[in-house]
């Protein structure tokens, strides 16, 4: 079979229907037995600014987006103006032959800076300013386009009237797309099926368009010169398969690792966890009985669903929140009572891009090195970094179980990448759920805090023993206490849980290593960038390079052992990170005393792509210490 | 009343300190009311108030500044078998918590906060809390208060509260009333305090108390209905306007559903297996969910 690998752009206004024409191609591509990988860039507006799904497919397992794309399906003019040049040589452009005579200077939701560069990367290789120009000089420079009248398509055919068009144009788009990309209508149906399962109304109204759209493409003779039957081959069967964003994937392993309370104030991009959970409030067992019923409970603020969260894990309820950097930050003093506590609380954070609001839903790794800090003084706590959507989902059972397992406070730490990517995964495989230690009955006083050799002490919930907590020191009991020794006893068995962690952490959750042994070049990277750089590594190797990735995925408390042995192995180590400081970096060099001075980098808020770890390496192999990537709009 | 309600922890209280009353009126409350002990929980703030749990030998949550209300709602959401008493004082619920005491307003759960008013920061050496009055000037304070003071009962009332008074610490047995009442109050309730700081506030003193409160008389706290609703609004806002304080059980609405029936009300499987009473294992393993089952949209046919 001819290794294919499929990478396309589907762009238009935010509130243009851009996420579901997004999922419409995604789904039929993984329906057609492909592998997935989708970026979804949007700004942090509700209607009118610029909004694209970059997808991937292949027909191996795919973890990144690449540059340059085969297809570019843009819905407006500002679409054309933004991804025209991310098209590799044949590559397709498609849109609205309505376009054709618009400006591409004369755009209002393009920011001022945006339009002036485009004014001068246009002149400078005399590309013109209208639509049609442009396609001109895309077709001289070895490029195809592909203009499609769909709005009179959709008007003649399908007699939708305006605005109805408008919540047809996505799928009109995506089937024309999906069409010169070579897949039969017959597999558009079925994934417009898919996707509108629970939408009546919708579904008709795409199959519909779909149908009609179709119609048209076969007529249009202009299609032929396109050449680019790149779908439509006969796949073997994957077997059951899922279609995930990140946030979804944590929903489900929240929820398989038995989360009952789930407490969240909104924000972008963690809320959609949240969503998620509330639809399913009944988990179903194979005879559709309800095994289960988590509580959703949306908070006033970040600081009240921290609280809510620990007051019902106090109950013994398996408790979790979620949010991003400006709430995580409210969060800190509720994390620090938790570590005080011993406290076995979950907190899911999407790191998206700071200071401050920064950039509300664009993609970043900035905090690792405030979550793995957070809270004043000091306690245990554990951080763990997923780097994929099966990780994501894996460690959100896990993430439940080490908390109660250790009694701390356990982040989650993901990115916007991870939460708003969505690829398919195979179905999760069950495993322990481990409630961790328990009281005895009948022995005597119960002491919450009880010191003896293991610094976890029994467990018993609110309602069950006498017991005390409070944020000050406090005794075995739980009564504040002052005083000089039980103070440092108290302290120290708070700060021995890391060592036992670190000592019965398995490898694997600590750290990954991807590649052959006997490396020469290591790329130390954590998160969704480690798809990029896994993505890459044939390409690197096809260099000539004996180049490895290490993924640390274990940041607090940080198995500096474990990774001394493969940084001390490596001649060279390079940092691989969507930060300005290179934290994890940092964090190895504090560590370990072992310096990673080469470092790429990332802080557009954009992802890393494959393509950019390729060039980056190269860079950092021709003598560069420190290489910025800037790619994607 | 039986001392078996003394944890045994020492109240470091500054002698004179109106938590006494509290304290012993709660242990009092408590003990008639006959609750079982471990399904008591207390849960407070940061503060003078805030150490009240570690002095009753009940469970007890020692929470952070102005953050016992969000706990209290956890805890009860999740095991509503167990009753839940908040304590805090006007710094710690009315300032830095604020919101949180209008969210519980909002929401009605079966929880009381026990508002410990003193008019300032006790634990911080007398700052000007939110209920002391504007231009005023305790001996702690360099200069006059420039805020002006907010009502915790007015605000109860525009918050949804659904139980409202007011009582007098060193009136031990007028403040177990109230207790007793608002403890049994299913929904969310408010009883203010006016405690005196023999330290730091030197305006609200006994005297002050004896010369500027009253015991309410031919007061029907209760709510019939909506228009009844109204006319008690109107009411407390013409008792709370007065230059002295009322002091009695100002407002009991019974109509509203609380928090666990409205949760309940979403949740079918709520009232007989609320969050504690569910098991998320079998023989630790994960329970058996139908994955396809219950989330269908995620498969790929």
């Amino acid at each position: 079979m001819v290794k294919m690998d499929l990478n396309l752009i589907i762009g238009g206004p935010q509130g243009g229907g851009i996420e579901t024409a997004g999922l419409l191609a995604v789904r039929a591509l993984a329906m057609d037995g492909l592998e997935v990988f989708a970026d979804r860039e949007y700004h942090s507006n509700i209607k009118g600014k610029h909004s694209y799904s970059h997808i991937r497919a292949s027909d191996k397992r795919v973890r990144s987006i690449k540059y340059p794309v085969d297809f570019v399906a843009a819905l407006d003019v500002e679409s054309i103006a933004t991804h025209y040049k991310d098209l590799k040589p044949g590559g397709v452009l498609i849109h609205d032959s309505a376009l054709l005579d618009k400006s591409l200077l004369k755009l209002p939701p393009m920011e001022k800076e945006r339009v002036e560069r485009l004014k001068a990367e246009l002149d400078a290789n005399g590309a013109g300013a209208t639509v049609k120009e442009l396609d001109e000089w895309l077709q001289r420079n070895g490029k195809v386009v592909l203009q499609y009248p769909f709005s009179k398509t959709i008007v003649e055919k399908v007699k939708l009237a305006s605005p109805s068009i408008e919540r047809a144009m996505n799928t009109a788009l995506t089937t024309v797309l999906l069409r010169a990309a070579g897949m039969t209508l017959t597999k558009i149906l079925e994934a417009v099926d898919s996707l509108f399962i629970e939408k009546a109304e919708a579904r008709e109204l795409n199959r519909a368009v779909a149908g009609a759209i179709s119609d048209g493409f076969d007529e249009l003779s202009g299609t032929k010169k396109l050449g680019t039957k790149i779908l439509g081959q006969e796949r073997p069967p994957r077997g059951k398969r899922m279609l995930v964003a990140g946030n979804d994937a944590v929903a489900i392993g929240k929820l398989i690792g038995g989360l009952r309370l789930q407490t969240y104030y909104p924000i972008t991009p963690a809320a959609d966890e949240s969503f998620v959970i509330e639809q399913h409030a009944k988990l179903l067992d194979s005879e559709g009985r309800a095994v289960g019923s988590p509580i959703v409970i949306q908070a006033e603020d970040e600081i009240s669903a921290i609280c809510m969260a620990i007051g019902g894990a106090l109950t013994g309820v398996r408790s979790a929140t979620c949010t991003s950097g400006p709430g995580f930050s409210l969060m800190a003093e509720g994390i620090g009572w938790a570590g005080m506590n011993e406290v076995p609380v979950v907190v899911t954070c999407y790191q998206r891009g700071g200071p401050s609001t920064g950039l509300p839903t664009r993609h970043s790794q900035s905090d690792l090195l405030f979550t793995i800090n957070s809270g004043h003084g000091e306690f245990s706590r554990i951080v763990l970094a997923s780097g994929s959507h099966e990780e994501a989902l894996d460690d959100a059972v896990k993430c439940m179980n080490l908390a109660e397992r250790y009694q701390v406070p356990v982040i989650h730490l993901l990115d916007k990448g991870i939460a708003n990517c969505v690829t398919t995964v195979d179905p999760p495989v069950f495993g322990a759920v481990e409630r961790g230690k328990r009281v005895e009955k009948g022995t005597g006083e119960y002491l919450r805090f009880a010191i003896g050799d293991d610094p976890v002490s029994p467990r018993a919930y609110l309602g069950e023993e006498l017991m005390w907590y409070t944020g000050d020191e406090h005794d075995e009991r739980g009564h504040i206490t002052e005083d000089p020794d039980t103070r440092r006893r108290m302290y120290e068995k708070r700060m021995a849980k890391r060592e036992k962690i670190l000592k019965e952490a398995p490898d694997g959750d600590k750290a990954v290593l991807y590649g052959d042994e006997g490396f020469e070049d290591l790329l130390v990277t954590w998160g969704v960038s480690t798809g990029a750089a896994i993505d890459a590594l044939p390409e690197l190797r096809s260099h000539g390079s004996r180049v490895a990735v290490l993924q640390v995925r274990m940041v607090e408390p940080f198995p500096a052992d474990y990774i001394s042995k493969f940084i001390l192995e490596a001649n060279n180590v390079i940092g691989l990170e969507a930060n300005y400081v290179g934290q994890l970096a940092e964090l190895i060099g504090c560590n370990t005393g072992f310096r990673i001075k080469s470092r790429i980098l990332k802080y557009t808020g954009r992802l890393i792509t494959q393509d950019e770890v390729v060039d980056a390496y190269m860079r950092i192999k021709g003598g560069e210490e420190r290489v910025v990537l800037t790619g994607g709009e | 009343m039986s001392t078996d309600w003394n944890s045994g922890v020492w109240p470091d209280w500054c002698p004179g300190c109106g938590n006494f009353g509290i304290f012993t009126a709660l242990k009092g409350a408590l003990s008639e009311l006959g609750i079982m002990r471990e399904r008591i929980v207390l849960v407070s703030g940061i503060g003078c108030s805030g150490k009240i749990p570690h002095f009753v030998k009940v469970p007890g949550v020692h929470t952070l500044h102005g953050r016992a209300i969000p706990f209290a709602t956890g805890i009860k959401a999740s095991n509503p078998e167990l009753k839940v008493i908040v304590h805090g004082g006007d710094g710690d619920l009315l300032g830095i918590g604020m919101g949180h005491l209008i969210a519980m307003g909002r929401r009605n759960p079966d929880i009381l906060v026990v508002i410990h008013n003193n008019g300032v920061y006790g634990l911080t050496k007398g700052q000007a809390s939110p209920t002391l009055q504007l231009g005023r000037k305790t001996k702690s304070l360099a200069l006059p208060n420039i805020n002006s003071a907010v009502n915790p009962i007015l605000l109860g009332i525009a918050s949804g509260y659904t139980f409202l008074a007011r009582s007098y610490a060193y009136d031990i047995e007028h403040l177990k009333a109230c207790l007793k009442q608002g403890i049994s109050h299913s929904g969310a309730g408010i009883l203010e305090v006016i405690q005196p700081c023999p330290t730091w506030n030197n305006l609200v003193t006994m005297d002050w108390v004896e010369k500027n409160t009253y015991r309410l008389k031919d007061w029907d706290p209760v709510v019939k209905d909506d228009e009844d609703a109204v006319k008690k609004a109107q009411g407390i806002i013409g008792l709370e306007s007065g230059e002295r304080k009322a002091l009695g059980t100002i407002l009991v609405d019974r109509r509203k559903e609380t928090f666990g029936k409205r949760i309940a009300s979403i949740y079918k499987n709520y009232s007989t297996e609320p969050p504690a009473a569910q098991r998320v294992e079998v023989e630790g393993k994960a329970l058996p969910i139908d994955l396809e089952k219950t989330f269908p949209r995620f498969f790929i046919q």
